[in-house]
């Protein structure tokens, strides 16, 4: 509380208002760099399928999560007990704490997957995927980086696809396109802006056709910039992380509006069903499809790599207060993705220690605004 | 005598710079309500940034470009009244209670519970000389005391008593209106001047917007004013504080007809990326671009139409698609050659103002442009236009705003005012109804080309060029400036000295701190004749001196 005038010892050349702060430097920046830069920010990310009307891929249907198995593992004494008589729905609680913890001692089977044996999950057994011919093989046989395992095709026939998460947990019915797991992941990560992932394609001459640019994969500091029905507004500036752990840079090129990058190895930022972390992959590579804008802005592509197993599996039992709603098992998850994980064979064991993974990804034009330019512009350079 | 020396040797060097001010018919006095902007900036200087103005003010009507002329002619009627009651009575409260008492009143009572003659008197001695822009008389400083220990004595509390008094002052004709006091003129017989202290409020609403501070009431009271030299001192100390950013964003504000932006609202669906704090910081960022090229590094003024200088925040980067490094404040930003946002006239603030909810309008760029930058009449549309053609922005056939202007101006009661409006505001169709970016419309490629008084051009950087050298423009914020201190429309009889204000204005470079200097110190800006049917010999002022 200061009055200027009544304290006349302070009323003259006090600076004495807000505007002040806004006043320019004398110095502006320059224009903009002869090399454009074209900046993402990813709004949504799900693993790509092909799914089909009737479950065609999964055969044997969905896959039975905890809950069931536990549900079915008890007493009809229980059951009474639990329901009281049939009269409720004991959803929560006991249900959804205890659906997980079915280890000889009350276990949880998510963080302990292999003290339990469950039936075997149910896969994807369709022939048709998305994503890239990650390995470079067609048919699936072992390389150097690579188990053997059975590719996809692509839905138009032209190419074998490599995505054994999607043979995974195709047939889970809370991962399923438009269900829980992801809808949820996404809507998290659009309300508190975390786990938010920027693409920055730099050194472009020419946005159609480009032999030669860089992509960078980064977290971001800011919150996302949403209009106000909560859609992510195109065109926001943000910074990168300083954490040193993004930032990942790959080779790439555009090819007739197509943003193609080159594997890279990389951490993604993670945040989604309560959980934050990083995504650890190898050979992460981007395919963003520039020619076509959907009519909020945004663009749509494919971003695949081998996700590290130890980390993938961290996110997934971290998420076990999920597995009555999205319905799957994680001893029966574990097993199979032991043996489809395809990716980075462990020298001395020879078992693969990362899983083929595409993922369908929505972004909107964005600035990514790095240190040097954000020291630059504040110096008024 | 060494004083009449001095003023002296003022008159002549002023003098020695160009033609001599005109001398020219004194007009009438006038009685200013103080608008919400003056109220608040008002109170802010006195009690401190803290005291939380939150009531609604009555609105003034703008008359000739300018809510500080609709002062002139605005009365207080019984609701507003009642609103500056509400507003007073919280001020007085705030002032008064306990968090703000100890730096706001001078002095503590001998007992709190009770009434005090002497620290009530030494309150309203101070606070009151600020409020009324003058001293107070010594029966309005009893009266207030008086109030004040009534309410102290009935409720037992000396600061109710205050709060009570102060609210009282605070509703009073003397605060709320800026009178033009008027005293005998001793150097001319039977003509009248301005008193020191509406000398003072004057001078201070021009360059500060604000109620005089100490050092110019004392300056007043000594008779400083009334001297060339004693005036010169205090405007050019008023000049030189930071104070004048803040009394020019004021009169831009007022100029440029920026409370508008109080209702401005774009439909969210068409313009998503300008939601609400877009709105604001549009406004801000051009008052600050006007501040930073008038007054703190003190440009020409014609250099606001030709500028790519700026600054940026976050969600204007959204509606200009531009980077901006940081996520809060400002950044400094010029837009890159070649980029069509050249000139106040073309930032987003300017051309989402002038355009409708959902979609862009020429018109109104064009008749704001000619209106607020040149001071030109566009006459009001004839009654019974249809304007369909117009509002139909997705019009199959006429896909652009030109091809339907076009159409619909084949009226001749339409096609005149049309033809001085729609060529500037055309020229500023890449700018949609929320002041982003656009080629075409509705598929078709947009023609800016256009014309302002014979100098074509294609584009908003031609229109800014065009503007920048277009004699109206730096006339028209003489005029404007003129107007704003006086309160009141020119007469006629004052063009000659508007006239001297202009080729001194573009003598200075067109530097609006020296525009400031020559209004505040020409004779004419005092120059007041009382009303026909005011008395003719006794004094007209409200105080002394």
């Amino acid at each position: 509380m200061m009055s200027r005038f009544l304290r006349t010892s302070l009323a003259v050349g006090v600076p004495l208002v807000a505007i002040a702060a806004l006043v320019l430097p004398r110095a502006l920046p320059a224009a903009a760099p002869a090399k454009k830069s074209l900046g993402f920010v990813i709004t949504d990310y799900n693993l790509a399928g092909y799914e089909t009307k009737y479950f065609d891929e999964c055969p044997e249907g969905l896959a039975i999560g905890n809950d069931e198995l536990w549900w079915k593992a008890l007493s009809p004494q229980d059951r009474d007990k639990l329901t009281n008589s049939g009269l409720i729905e004991p959803v929560d609680p006991p249900r959804r704490p205890t659906a997980a913890l079915r280890g000889p001692n009350k276990e949880d089977v998510c963080w302990n997957p292999t003290i339990t044996k469950d039936p075997p999950l149910r896969v994807i057994k369709g022939k048709i995927g998305r994503g890239f011919n990650m390995d470079g093989t067609e048919d699936g046989k072992a390389t150097a980086n690579t188990c053997a395992h059975e590719k996809f095709t692509s839905p138009d026939g032209s190419t074998k696809v490599d995505n054994q998460m999607y043979r995974i947990l195709g047939c889970i019915y809370g991962w399923r396109r438009g269900n829980y797991m992801e809808g949820h992941a996404n809507r998290e990560r659009r309300d508190s802006s975390q786990g938010i992932i920027l693409v920055d394609v730099s050194d472009v001459d020419d946005v159609k056709n480009d032999p030669s640019v860089t992509v960078t994969y980064y977290s971001t500091v800011d919150l996302l910039q949403k209009d106000s029905g909560g859609g992510i507004l195109p065109w926001a500036s943000y910074r990168p992380s300083d954490t040193p752990h993004y930032g990942a840079k790959a080779k790439g090129k555009i090819v007739d509006g197509h943003v193609i990058a080159e594997p890279v190895d990389a951490r993604l930022p993670l945040f989604g069903n309560n959980v934050t972390g990083d995504m650890i992959y190898k050979g992460l590579r981007l395919d963003l499809d520039l020619t076509k804008a959907a009519p909020d802005g945004s663009y749509s592509g494919l971003l695949a790599g081998y996700r590290d197993f130890e980390n993938w599996w961290d996110y997934i039992r971290k998420i076990e207060f999920l597995t009555v709603t999205g319905q799957w098992s994680c001893p029966a998850i574990w097993v199979a993705s032991q043996e489809l994980a395809d990716g980075y064979p462990d020298p001395k064991t020879g078992k693969c220690t990362a899983i083929s993974e595409a993922m369908d990804i929505t972004a909107v034009p964005a600035f990514v605004v790095p240190r040097e330019a954000r020291t630059a512009q504040a110096q008024g350079k | 005598m060494r004083r009449i020396l001095l003023a002296l040797t003022a008159l002549t060097a002023l003098s020695a710079c160009g033609p001599k001010e005109p001398v020219v018919e004194a007009a009438p006095p006038a009685m200013r309500r103080l608008t919400e902007e003056q109220y608040r900036q008002v109170i802010a200087d006195v009690f401190g940034d803290d005291i939380v103005i939150g009531g609604r003010f009555d609105p003034i009507n703008r008359s000739n470009g300018l809510l500080a002329v609709g002062a002139s002619s605005t009365a207080i009627n019984g609701s507003a009244f009642e609103r500056y009651d509400g507003l007073a009575r919280s001020v007085a409260s705030q002032v008064t209670d306990r968090a703000n008492r100890d730096v706001l009143v001078p002095c503590k009572p001998a007992d709190a519970a009770a009434a005090d003659d002497a620290c009530a008197t030494t309150f309203f001695k101070n606070t009151g000389r600020l409020l009324y822009r003058r001293a107070l008389t010594d029966a309005e400083l009893k009266t207030q005391v008086a109030l004040a220990n009534a309410g102290a004595t009935k409720l037992k509390d000396f600061y109710v008593g205050l709060s009570s008094s102060l609210s009282a002052m605070l509703v009073r004709p003397e605060f709320l209106f800026v009178t033009d006091t008027l005293e005998a003129d001793p150097s001319k017989a039977g003509a009248f001047r301005l008193t020191p202290y509406a000398k003072a409020a004057r001078v201070s609403f021009l360059l500060w917007n604000t109620t005089p501070d100490d050092a110019l009431l004392t300056a007043a009271e000594k008779g400083d004013l009334n001297s060339s030299s004693g005036l010169k001192k205090q405007v050019d100390r008023m000049i030189a504080s930071p104070r004048l950013a803040v009394g020019m964003r004021a009169f831009f504000n007022d100029m440029l007809a920026f409370d508008a932006f109080e209702n401005l609202q774009k439909d969210p669906v068409i313009y998503p990326a300008f939601g609400l704090s877009a709105v604001e910081l549009a406004r801000e960022q051009i008052l600050t671009t006007i501040i930073d090229q008038t007054v703190t590094t003190q440009g020409d003024y014609r250099n606001l139409f030709t500028t790519r200088k700026t600054v940026m925040s976050a969600p204007l980067g959204l509606v200009y698609r531009v980077p901006v490094s940081q996520p809060d404040g400002w950044v400094p930003y010029e837009f890159p050659e070649g980029d069509e946002h050249v000139g106040i006239q073309s930032f987003a603030g300017f051309v989402a103002l002038f355009s409708h909810p959902g979609r862009s309008s020429a018109t109104l760029r064009g008749k704001a442009v000619r209106e607020i930058l040149m001071c030109q009449k566009v006459p009001d549309p004839p009654s019974g236009v249809d304007f369909t053609l117009i509002s139909d922005s997705h019009n199959p056939v006429y896909k652009t705003a030109r091809e339907r202007l076009k159409a619909h101006s084949t009226d001749p009661t339409c096609a005149g005012c049309h033809r001085i409006m729609d060529p500037i505001g055309l020229t500023l169709e890449h700018f949609d109804g929320a002041g982003q970016f656009r080629d075409d419309e509705n598929g078709a490629a947009i023609d800016t080309s256009g014309e302002l008084d014979g100098v074509a051009y294609t584009d908003a950087a031609g229109l800014g060029a065009a503007l920048a050298k277009n004699a109206a423009v730096p006339a028209c914020l003489v005029k404007r400036l003129y107007g704003y201190g006086t309160g009141r429309i020119s007469t006629s009889a004052e063009k000659p000295i508007l006239t001297y204000l202009e080729e001194r204005f573009a003598k200075e470079g067109y530097r609006v701190p020296e525009l400031l200097r020559d209004i505040a110190l020409s004779d004419a800006f005092y120059q007041v004749a009382p009303a026909a049917d005011a008395p003719k010999t006794a004094s007209l002022e409200g105080g002394k001196p």
